[in-house]
Parts: structure tokens; sequence; C-alpha cells
């Protein structure tokens, strides 16, 4: 056992595949890129890969120079930053709150995305001026925010500053704003729906990366980098959160003010994909825990592989969910759960064996 | 480094846990605090270490008031062995104690060469130094005691705090953690249950209610009178034969 | 079932004119017996797989749906209609008046025990969903059993099947003989047989004019279009018209090939599909809802305009882009002038390139 060898499995980044990275990414676009939901040929596709990257002159048609670039590439980029923020979160999470169950999505700020959505589409609210999009930022935002006091009212009242009942009252406050968010979404839509929003909301809900483009990217990969970041800059917070808050505060980490920080920065991120491609399920759970099991539970190497094992995964559920059924594309987050609950399973069920 | 409480208070939902502790430790000292369950050594060690914020009074650090330093500050000068921490997490022995070099660690001042000296010298302390690949959840109850201990040394405190770290031990390793604690040069405060093994402090403080109604040299605050009035206890301190050391026997509950 | 209208589709291309009288007469074959002017009462017929009976011609009606309560005011009813409900476009100006003094009992679904209260002998409606088997508003029965009679227009369940499909799949395709049947049937149980007769016969010459001057432009043989009803959100996969419905039966009435091949009444298409299918034409559904932000007919023209692909499309640089009634877009009576003012819009433009 040398020195190198446990360095690197305890503290160093892990160099011996990092390098694979960037290669494991581009080639997840690349196929992201090639197969959608109308075949075009693999020579396009380089053409016009080409004509914009190295700024060749092939003659391409524009409709195809249009779709590969304007539709499928940014799809692909914007599927791989949401899949890296939603795995980052579940990470953070899951650190933070020591419970292997805590997923972006249980601050409610699914449901309160829902609603948003569900409230601007079915109900009007805003007439038309205020896109689905930001209906569901709105939503998600409020959902969080409410979550946050519930659970600050709760956390104050068992005495504050215990880690193990402070992770608890988040988590119960969160589970209650969902149900609250829920609720809400139901009487709208049973209070004035017609097949055709219910169709619409429904697709949103299971995640629509149908209408992403440039304008999309460029909010996407600020926000997943911006999320990256954070968890890098924290790494070592969140790995002595490893014996609960009470240990970290012990560890030198001001645990209000780090834990508060993480989770609203979290929080932002997942609202902000959210309302780009509305919520896909299971990447926050079962991305992390696939990464915990291959690389460790130090956050020096399960934040960058999470990072791209999100991306590569949701880039790759992405393309499943065009070909899938031919002429049909499904909502991602049927995919993502077809694989996700499964591959969760089987993660739990080996993870106890070891 | 000495440790000072000037009046400490705490409490909980108008509840008080602590009321006016005052108590010193000198430098290189080891503090003794005893007293029955739920008599506040638990919330006393957890102002000292800077997890909760006292309503009334502060803690020193030397001359410094604690409420003036930051977490990080505290923690590169206090380490703290809880009661009870426990973790899921796939995590092997050198990385938990690894976890102890975190105060010292930053983005302009990343892991090195010496961090890992630290961190071999902990695991030998605690003679856990055959052990660093195991993993967290096949330890038994000492060998994480232990481990704790490490992580909590290789912080280099200068003030080690320990809450009963002697609990669900066999016989053998509490007396080694024991001697281990003693043996450090620095200062350590220990919540103990184990009357006898109070004893061996050089100092030792006694928790009621809420309050430190005694402190002192072990053998003029641990007298017959004081374990009945505090512990409920009917007993005898008796010399040992062998090197002459007072030992207490205890009959029976009042 | 399935056949029949299919059979109907192949016939009508070579003579068109005699088969459609033959159709005409065919459809009002069930009151032929009682041509002169009154209804023999009860009525019994099977309207949407159920037996109804009507003993007397309906007081007091109350609509589910625009198309119904347009069609009841085109047959004279309005003064018999006392509550009205699920509203799509502004009334038919020519009726405006008529429905100022009729209550309108909720935009959206109304609830049952509101189409109770106003004690209707009859409830008409537009969709089966919503007072099918597992209706939003309730179900048959339980109007029947209050001694209620129900009648869904024949348009949303002759060729239709509701419980599949977003909007309900269609099993064949629509045809405007459906809308025919409902106005038939509807006059004959209100007693208002010559009126039925005379819109219907209305209705056939403004077809037949629609399709004789598609005939007369001399459109290119393979012809594409594509009807884009809405979407959820701008760039998102739109609702557009499938093969079976509405814009489906114009588009085969004035030969024009639909690129969305799907038979689901409005199914979401991706616009990599509609880009790359790349129709001569596009049409698109001008609306008041203001749900989403491309309910807004401006909104589909801007987007169109300035998406890096859809700018590329044949029809968009083209601009041969054209305005539709969404409710014309329905398989109602608004259907065939939907059917004309797509024939119009087809005679200004060129298709030589």
């Amino acid at each position: 056992m040398s020195i190198a060898l446990t360095r690197s499995s305890t503290t160093g980044f892990g160099l011996r595949w990092l390098w694979l990275t960037p290669i494991v990414l581009v080639a997840a676009l690349i196929a992201g890129t090639a197969i959608g939901e109308t075949s075009i040929p693999v020579e396009t596709i380089v053409k016009v890969l080409a004509n914009q990257l190295l700024g060749a002159d092939y003659a391409v048609d524009r409709i195809d120079a249009g779709i590969i670039w304007n539709y499928r590439l940014s799809r692909a980029v914007v599927a791989g930053c949401c899949g890296t923020s939603l795995a980052l979160a579940g990470v953070v999470l899951q650190a933070l709150l020591r419970n292997p169950l805590a997923d972006p999505y249980l601050m409610g700020i699914s449901a309160g995305a829902s609603t948003g959505a569900v409230a601007v589409a079915v109900a009007g609210l805003g007439a038309g001026a205020l896109s689905l999009s930001l209906g569901a930022f709105i939503g998600a935002l409020l959902a969080f925010g409410i979550v946050i006091m519930l659970a600050h009212a709760a956390n104050s009242g068992v005495g504050g500053g215990r880690g193990v009942q402070a992770a608890g009252a988040i988590i119960l406050a969160g589970i209650a704003g969902s149900q609250l968010f829920n609720a809400l979404t139901a009487f709208i839509i049973t209070k004035s729906a017609s097949a055709e929003q219910a169709r619409g909301i429904m697709f949103w809900l299971m995640g629509n990366l149908s209408g992403v483009r440039w304008a999309d990217v460029a909010l996407a990969v600020p926000a997943a980098l911006f999320g990256l970041l954070v968890c890098l800059w924290h790494r070592r917070s969140l790995d002595a959160f490893t014996f609960g808050a009470d240990s970290a505060a012990s560890m030198g980490i001001a645990v209000r003010p780090v834990r508060g920080m993480l989770i609203i920065a979290m929080a932002l991120v997942t609202a902000v994909m959210v309302s780009i491609v509305g919520a896909i399920g299971f990447v926050g759970l079962v991305i992390p825990h696939a990464m915990r099991f291959i690389v460790g539970s130090r956050h020096t190497r399960l934040v960058p592989a999470t990072a791209l094992a999100g991306a590569v995964f949701l880039i790759g559920s992405d393309i499943l969910s065009r070909i899938l059924i031919s002429g049909q594309v499904l909502p991602i987050g049927v995919i993502t759960s077809l694989i996700g609950a499964p591959a969760f399973a089987l993660i739990l069920i080996r993870g106890k064996r070891s | 480094m000495r440790l000072t409480a000037e009046q400490l208070a705490w409490s909980v939902h108008g509840t008080p846990l602590l009321t006016d502790v005052s108590l010193t430790v000198e430098p290189g000292q080891t503090f003794g605090l005893v007293g029955p369950n739920g008599s506040g050594k638990t919330s006393l060690l957890r102002l000292l270490a800077g997890l909760n914020k006292p309503k009334a009074g502060r803690v020193l650090i030397d001359q410094q008031p604690m409420h003036t330093l930051k977490q990080r500050a505290i923690a590169q000068s206090i380490a703290l062995v809880e009661q009870q921490a426990d973790t899921t997490d796939r995590i092997t022995v050198r990385q938990v104690v690894s976890l102890g070099r975190t105060p010292f660690l930053s983005a302009l001042r990343p892991w090195s060469k010496e961090d890992d000296a630290i961190v071999a010298q902990a695991l030998r302390d605690v003679d856990m130094a055959h052990m660093t690949d195991r993993l967290w959840h096949t330890l038994s109850g000492g060998e994480r005691q232990r481990v704790h201990i490490a992580r909590a040394l290789a912080q280099q405190p200068k003030i080690l705090l320990l809450d009963e770290p002697t609990n669900h031990l066999d016989i053998r390793h509490q007396l080694s953690i024991l001697e281990l604690v003693r043996q450090l040069p620095i200062t350590v405060m220990i919540s103990l249950h184990d009357l006898n093994h109070a004893m061996e402090c050089d100092r030792i403080g006694v928790m009621d209610g809420g309050r430190l109604i005694d402190s002192g040299l072990p053998q003029e605050v641990l007298t017959a009178a004081r374990l009945r009035q505090t512990f409920g206890v009917h007993a005898h301190v008796v010399n040992d034969p062998v090197d002459g050391k007072q030992i207490m026997r205890f009959r029976n509950s009042i | 079932m399935l056949s029949s209208p299919l059979l109907f589709n192949r016939l009508w291309k070579p003579d068109m004119k005699n088969v459609r009288a033959l159709l005409t007469a065919a459809v009002l074959l069930p009151s032929a017996h009682a041509m002169a002017d009154a209804t023999d009462y009860p009525v019994s017929l099977t309207n949407c797989g159920v037996e109804i009976s009507v003993a007397s011609a309906p007081e007091q009606t109350v609509t589910v749906g625009q198309s119904a309560t347009e069609i009841l005011y085109s047959l004279g009813l309005a003064e018999r209609v006392n509550g009205t409900s699920v509203w799509f476009n502004p009334v038919l100006p020519q009726f405006a008046e008529a429905n100022e003094e009729i209550e309108r009992i909720a935009n959206d679904d109304p609830s049952f025990e509101a189409v109770v209260n106003k004690r209707p002998d009859l409830v008409a409606v537009q969709y089966e969903w919503h007072v099918g088997p597992t209706g939003s508003v309730a179900s048959r029965d339980q109007f029947h059993e209050l001694g209620i009679n129900t009648y869904i227009m024949p348009a949303d369940c002759d060729t239709k099947d509701n419980s599949t499909g977003g909007d309900g799949t269609r099993t064949a395709a629509f045809s405007t003989d459906s809308i025919y049947k409902g106005i038939t049937e509807l006059a004959e149980i209100y007693d208002v047989q010559d009126t039925g007769e005379a819109l219907v016969a209305d209705l056939i010459d403004r077809e037949e004019r629609a399709i004789d001057l598609a005939n007369s432009l001399e459109l290119p043989e393979d012809l594409s279009a594509a009807f884009w009803f809405s979407s959820t959100d701008l760039g998102v996969s739109p609702f557009m018209a499938g093969q079976l419905g509405a814009p489906g039966y114009m588009m085969d009435k004035l030969g024009i090939r639909n690129v969305i091949e799907s038979d689901e009444e409005w199914p979401t298409v991706g616009w990599e599909s509609i880009a790359r299918a790349d129709p001569d034409v596009l049409v698109i559904a001008r609306m008041d809802r203001r749900r989403f932000p491309t309910d807004d007919i401006e909104a589909k023209r801007e987007f169109l305009r300035s998406d890096p692909v859809t700018r590329e499309m044949t029809a968009v640089k083209n601009n041969r882009i054209v305005e539709m009634d969404a409710h014309a877009m329905s398989a109602t009576m608004r259907t065939i002038y939907g059917l004309e003012s797509l024939a119009e819009a087809l005679s200004t433009m060129s298709f030589n390139q």
C-alpha cells in the first residue's frame, strides 16, 4: 500500500480517469446530435459540425443544418447540463441531510414548478404573457421558500443546532410542502382542464426537451457550471458532514451558513433546470448512489464523477426517448424512471451485500 | 491552551439545561466531568466546542473569547469526540481520520505529505494503523470510537473534548483510551460515567441539574457524602492494597 | 363502421356531385317517412351507442360545447336553449344578440348540478368526454335517471374512439356527413325538419363550391400542408392535425397531402419532423384563448419567422401561411367555413417556384 495510491483514494483527484471526462462527454454530445426523431445521414452531420466548428464550407441542406446545430446539439448540451445539475443537487442534499433518499425534488421544487406551470397553462395566470417555464420557475422558488420557512419553524421548535433534527425538519417540511403544492396542482387541473391542456401539462411534468434552443443553453450552461463549482469549492465541507452536522461544526464548518448556501444554490440550479425542461425524476437519486458505489463517498472524486455521469445519463436518456417509439417522442422522465428505478434497486441490493 | 467557562447558561424552549457554569482547565490538564444522566455534561461540552452559543456567559480559549472566533479557527484549536456519531457512507478508516485535517485545508492549502504523516501518526496513536483500509461499517464499536479519537487527534488540537468516549467499550479498550488521553500533552476535558476512571484525572468537576456543583482534586471531590448526595448511592472509598490508590465501592442505591 | 367512410372517400373522387346527392338523401332517410313537416313522437334513435327516445319536442335545453350551441341557434332554436357552456371562441356574429339573452352556465366544464338545475328536457353535447362513461360533467346514465335526455354530436363519436389518444383517436376519417347527421337528427328531435334540410343543403352547397374552387386552381399534384393548432410553450413540440380529423378532411377534399401521418386527432410532433417533411403550406390556428404563448397567432408567425429551422421551411420562405379559426379545425359545422377559407387562401398563392 503505497502513499501515492492511498492519497488518490482519499484526497487526490484520481487523475487516472480524469482525462477520460472530456472524451466521454464529447462522445455523448455527438451521439445526441447524430441520433434524432428523423434520420439524417452521418455524412451530413459531420459536414454541418465541420461548417459550424471548423469554419468549413460544405454545401448542406439548410433545414438539416438547422436541425443538427440548432435543435439537436443545443438539446444535447442542455440535457447534459440538466443531468449534471440534478445529479449534483442529489449529492449535496444526500450529504448535508444525511439521508440517502434525499433528492433535489424533495425541497418542493418539482411540486412547485408543476403548480406554477399548471397555474399558467390551465388557470390562465398571466394571460399568455407568462410562459410556462417562467411560471414553473416562480412556482419552484415559491414552494422552496415555503419549505425552508416550514423547516426553519420546525427547527427552532426542536431547539436548533442538533444536526439530525435540523435535517429531519427539512425533509419533513419538504414532504409537507410538496403535498401542499401537489394538492394545489390537482385543484387547478380539476377546476378547469381540457384533454389538450392536461396532455400538455403531463408531457411537461415528465420532462420535455423539445423546445430547447441555444437561448436555453446560455442559461443552462452557466447554471450547471455554477452548481459544479460550488460543489467542488465545498467538497471538503461536504465530506465533513459524513458524521452529521455537529461533527462538521467541530471540524470547523460554519454549518448553518454553509448548509443554507449549498441548499439554496442547489435549489436555484434545480429550479432553472426544471423551468427549462420540466421535472425529470430519478437522476438526483440514482446517479449519486451509483457513483458512490464506483468512486466512493469522498466528494473530491464523487462530485466530478457525478457531474459527468449525470450529463451522460441524461443525454443518453434523451436519445432513447427519441428513438424508442418511431415517430413519437417519449417524455424523458419516463425513460429516466424506467432505467432509474431498477438501477436504484440493484445498487441498494448490491450495496447491502458488500 | 487554557480553557475557561464564565457563568455559562444554556436552555432549550425555556427549560434551563445549564446554569451559571464557571470553570478553568489549565494547559495540559486532564479534567474529568462526572454527573448523573441529564446533569448537563453533554450540553457543557457542546458549548465549549462552539457547537452552540451560550445564552449567557462566555467561553475563553486562553484569553480569547470564543464568540469572536470563526468556526474554523475554533476547530484549529479544539477537537470534539462526540458520544454517538455514525455514518452509512462507504468510507475507509483512513478517510475518516483524514477528515480531521478539514480545518487546515483550503483552496490555497491543498492536501500535502505533511497531512499524510499527521493522519498516519494519529492512527498509530490509537493503535489502528493496521486497519487503515478497513471500511467503517465493518468496524466494532470500540474500533469506531478509536477512529473517532484518531480523527480528533488529526486536528492536532490544543484542547480535546471527549463525551463519554468509553461507553460501549470493553474494559481493555476503556483503559487504553483513558491511558492515551492522559498521556496527551494537551488540555483535555472528558466526561465519564465510571467514577473510578474519573479518579485518574488531574481534576474533576461534578455536574448536577445543569450546575457545576463542585470541582477540584478527585479525592477531594468524590467523597462518600458527594456520592450519596449527587449520585444517590451508598459507597465506600477504599485503598487498593496493590498501588495504594483510592477506589470506590458502590453498595446500593438510596 | 370502419370501412364505409373509407369507401365513400373512394367513391367521391370520380363523380363527386352524384354521390353527394345520393348521400344527402341517405342522411335524411331516417326522417324521410315524416318528410312533410311534423315529427312523429316518440323519436327513437341510437346516439353514440346509446338508445334514446324523445317523447316530445324539448322546450328547455342546456348545451355543453359551442358546436352544439351554434347548431341549435342555426336551427332557429335559440329560445329553447336556456343554458350554455364550454366556449372556445366568440359566438358566430349572426347569433350574438340571441346569445346575450341566454345564461352562460360556465365558460369551461359546467358542474352536473348546475346543468340539472336548469331543468332541461335535453342536454346537447359536443364532446363525448363531457358525458361519456367517465364524463367530466356526468355520465349519460346520471342524466337519464333524472329523466333528462342527452344528445352527443355524432361528429365526435361516429368515426372516433374517445378512450385512447390525447383527444381521442379517429377510427376512420371524419367527414361532414356526421355534421349533417347531427343537424338532421336534432331537427327531427325539435320538429324543425324544414329548417334542418335547408341548413344542410346550404352547407353542402358551400362545401361543393369550395371544392370546385380548389379544383379550378390547378394546384400542384403533390401539394402538401400541415395544420398547427398550438403548443404548450414556444419551440416545444406542437399539437398538429392528424390524418383523420377535420383538417384531414379539408386536405383530403382539396387534394392536399397532410405531412403528419398520425391517426390521432391532435398528435404532438417535433419541429424536426415537421421541418424535414417540409409542407408547401402551413395552416395556423387563430383563437381567442390565451393559455399558451403560441395561442396568439402573431406568436406563431413570429416563431416560424425567427426559429433557425422553421424559417428555412418552404411554406415560411414563400409566405404560404394560412390563418384559420381554431374552431373550424375541430369537427363542427364551422369545418365547412374552414374548408372555404383554405380554398380561398390557396387561390391567392402561387406554386410556381
